[in-house]
């Protein structure tokens, strides 16, 4: 089909109409897009010619370390989930935490001390959880009352028994079997929000459902179980996470995700839990 | 139509045999994304629906529809039996297979990686085989059209070859150059994963590759409406075409403009530089040189056809055609609807405007206002000029043949203006369930569901259509009309050898192509940018997880 046009036959007019198009085309865009273009930052200087080119051509040019100085690096945590770290925590002696416990019981069992409840019941919770927050406190890295200086009399090894004495007691907490919660009423319709951001969460602000780490459902290590526990200590740790006043959440989970909640979600959410374990526990 | 009849037939059936499901599967996905109820409420079948809903429309209704209309084409314009029938019938065997194997797949929910695939989603290989064979299977007719005008150039020397045939011919030519794309990225990514001869796939790669198919496979939806425009339009109104010249140069430049620009579809992926993006972008815009050529080159003929009717004065042209025919009502719905969608495109293709829009239900309804609606309704009308050729017997009624037009018309306007404006409001398309509760979103609740409604006006359109086209299948009367071009206002005698054939522009495609899409594939060569593949094959249902 091709040989008897004369396709290349420069001398004819359609193909030089065709092929001086083609270099016109070519050479009107890649200047605008290579030369001219190119060169524009929104926030920075224009870039020379060479540093144009080579982001026309997608060579990262931006993606090289910044030159500006960058904060100081914070680490949220002293803990890292390791299998060394998980040894320590199954070594915990339950018998021996139940003497270390003592110094815990008057402000974490009954409510003499705890009238307003925005300390937590510890009954039931995980021994990796009590592990961390411990680890956070003595290093600083959490800080609430006493407990900064209570942590730092602990060792290692305390803090593991008494984090496994913990875990072996039942309480008001309840326990996390890793069962999945039932499917009813759990959806981004469910009018109620402390369920609805417990269970279905908020997508378009970012907001994971609870129940997805802090259960019933799903657990995610290092994330206590909430089913029971106070709901003024669970509103007072979500308004800290979203002041940061606490900020030892790996990721900055948290508080990424109680910046996003109202004073009045954030009471819902906490409301929900509280009645969450009653309801439990009455049933049982 | 010699012995295109009942190749055109069979090739039309399976059109409109996967058109009609798939439009329920629209309306569904729509009420989906509605506050109000839907059946089967689950976001999985949303996501397989949405993959059925796009692989059966892009490519099973198209890809039969343009091979149908090209046998019968091909036949009647050229005036003589198609060459390699036997090959046709291979082909038709082949494409039908690959449906078939893609269909199942999808709905065992084992292949919801949407239609334009999305590695490193990876789902069932029966997929990926299907869709392969059915674009690859299509492959036959793009060279039986090239061997049968070369054929006919061969036995009818320095004689221009028809319109209608050169036009048909520059539609394989675009599709093999536009599908090259697709089959890459299924044979060099995607197949080699599936068959676990590489552990992770170059999803950089693959869109980039895909997008060489994206925006050029708009184009090969688009031509039978713009062969119709210039060969069947004028001749329906009783008139001439305006140039014969003019339809040549436009088929030619969208050969050229539909290819090269697939980069715009990838303003937000980071891989590509944003010197590609621009000139990408810088060319998508010259496919107004085509577009306007024809609206211009299609008005004069109707205002020829117009006037020779009888109509005077500036604009009494236009009552005076005949708007009772569907093909000159098509055209008449066909171009505003271009208009509107045309204008959105605008916006789509501008490197800076695209990221207002990115991925909101502006782009669905962009593509349905567009090809749903401009293009599809001049697929309608072509059926409806198609069928008393193909079947010897004449239309049902060209009433209800108007009323389905224009229920297709309203329809698609209640349905994708409403998506339009929930887009800019940042609804995102491809997501199976909102919360129409939140403030944020609560305001786009009556908008979307009017578009269920325009949704189920077009269901009402496609089952109208289905009717009358069995309707006049099964009718008794036997008519014999040949199927009639255009006659330009100057026919041509004797035309440029560059405009009688390819072989100058695909060696022009060629270079645009290569600096076009050199780098930005080449340089995946290099970027190691594989990643591991994220199966979406396990997927189970679960109803009511809302």
């Amino acid at each position: 089909m091709g040989r008897d046009q004369g396709a290349f036959k420069l001398d004819h007019p359609w193909p030089q109409i065709g092929w001086i198009s083609f270099a016109v085309i070519i050479f009107v865009s890649s200047l605008l897009g290579f030369v001219v273009l190119s060169r524009y930052q929104q926030n920075d200087e224009p870039l020379d010619l060479w540093n144009a080119i080579c982001r026309g051509l997608g060579i990262s040019f931006d993606s090289a370390p910044s030159g500006s100085t960058q904060p100081p690096l914070r680490t949220p945590t002293t803990i890292a989930w390791t299998q060394a770290t998980l040894d320590q925590i199954r070594a915990g002696n339950p018998q021996r935490g139940g003497f270390v416990a003592v110094n815990c019981a008057a402000c974490h069992e009954g409510l003499a001390a705890n009238p307003a409840h925005l300390i937590p019941t510890l009954d039931g919770m995980e021994a990796e959880v009590i592990f961390k927050q411990l680890a956070d406190y003595r290093s600083g890295k959490r800080s609430w009352g006493v407990m900064n200086a209570i942590a730092k009399a602990l060792s290692i090894q305390d803090s593991a028994d008494v984090a496994a004495y913990f875990a072996s007691r039942t309480g008001q907490l309840l326990p996390n079997t890793g069962e999945r919660a039932p499917q009813g009423g759990r959806g981004f319709r469910q009018s109620d929000t402390g369920p609805r951001l417990a269970f279905a969460g908020d997508p378009q602000r970012g907001v994971a459902p609870c129940s997805a780490c802090h259960g019933p459902g799903g657990y995610k290590i290092g994330a206590p179980t909430l089913s029971g526990q106070y709901p003024a200590y669970i509103e007072r740790q979500l308004a800290s996470f979203a002041q940061g006043i606490r900020q030892n959440d790996i990721y900055e989970q948290m508080r990424a995700i109680a910046r996003q909640l109202t004073p009045g979600e954030m009471q819902s959410a906490a409301a929900f839990y509280g009645l969450q374990g009653r309801q439990l526990a009455t049933k049982n | 139509m010699y012995n295109s009849r009942r190749l055109a037939l069979y090739h039309y059936w399976v059109a409109f045999a996967v058109f009609l499901p798939a439009v329920m599967l629209g309306v569904w996905q729509m009420l989906m994304r509605s506050p109000l109820p839907a059946p089967l409420d689950d976001p999985n079948a949303y996501y397989a629906s949405v993959t059925l809903h796009g692989t059966a429309m892009a490519y099973v209704v198209t890809t039969f529809f343009a091979m149908g209309f090209g046998y019968a084409v091909t036949a009647t314009s050229l005036g003589r039996p198609i060459r390699g029938a036997t090959a046709a019938w291979i082909g038709f065997a082949i494409c039908l297979t690959g449906t078939l194997m893609a269909v199942a797949a999808i709905l065992s929910g084992k292949a919801s990686v949407l239609y334009t695939f999305y590695p490193p989603l990876l789902g069932s290989g029966w997929y990926y085989s299907g869709a392969t064979l059915l674009i690859g299977g299509s492959m036959i007719w793009v060279v039986l059209m090239i061997v049968n005008m070369a054929a006919w150039k061969r036995d009818n020397p320095g004689k221009p070859v028809p319109l209608a045939m050169f036009a048909i011919t520059a539609t394989a030519v675009l599709w093999a150059w536009s599908a090259s794309g697709v089959e890459l990225e299924m044979v060099g990514v995607v197949l080699p994963r599936v068959f676990g001869l590489t552990i992770q796939m170059d999803a950089g790669l693959a869109r980039t590759l895909f997008s060489v198919t994206l925006h050029s496979i708009v184009y090969f939806w688009l031509m039978p409406a713009y062969i119709a425009f210039y060969t069947l339009v004028p001749q329906a109104a009783g008139g001439r075409l305006y140039s014969d010249t003019m339809g040549r140069l436009t088929f030619i430049m969208f050969l050229l403009f539909a290819t090269p620009v697939g980069i715009h579809h990838l303003f937000a992926d980071p891989e590509i530089g944003v010197g590609f993006k621009f000139i990408q972008s810088f060319l998508t815009f010259l496919v107004a040189l085509p577009t306007l050529l024809t609206v211009f080159s299609i008005c004069a003929s109707l205002e020829i056809a117009g006037r020779h009717r009888g109509g005077k004065g500036l604009l009494g042209w236009i009552p005076a055609l005949p708007w009772d025919e569907p093909m000159i009502l098509a055209v008449g719905l066909s171009l505003v609807m271009l208009g509107f969608g045309g204008g959105g495109g605008l916006i789509n293709m501008s490197y800076d405007m695209n990221s207002m829009i990115h991925n909101t239900s502006w782009i669905p309804a962009h593509f349905h206002l567009i090809f749903g609606g401009a293009i599809v309704i001049m697929y309608f009308a072509i059926a409806y000029e198609m069928w008393p050729r193909i079947t010897g017997k004449p239309l049902h009624s060209k009433r209800l043949a108007r009323w389905q037009l224009w229920l297709w018309f309203v329809g698609m306007f209640v349905t994708t203006i409403p998506w339009h404006i929930t887009g800019l409001m940042g609804q995102p398309r491809r997501v199976a369930i909102f919360d129409y509760s939140d403030p944020l979103l609560a305001p786009m609740a009556p908008l979307v569901v009017l578009s269920v409604i325009g949704g189920l006006i077009l269901l009402t359109s496609a089952i109208l259509l289905i009717t009358i086209l069995i309707r006049s299948q099964l009718g008794d009367t036997v008519l014999q009309a040949p199927l009639r071009y255009a006659l330009a206002v100057n026919p041509p005698v004797k035309v440029p050898n560059a405009l009688n054939g390819f072989a100058l522009w695909n060696a022009i495609l060629l270079m645009f192509m290569v600096v076009e899409y050199g780098y930005p594939i080449a340089q995946f060569f290099f970027l190691k940018s594989s990643v591991p593949a994220y199966e979406v094959t396990r997927q189970t249902t679960a109803l009511g997880v809302r």
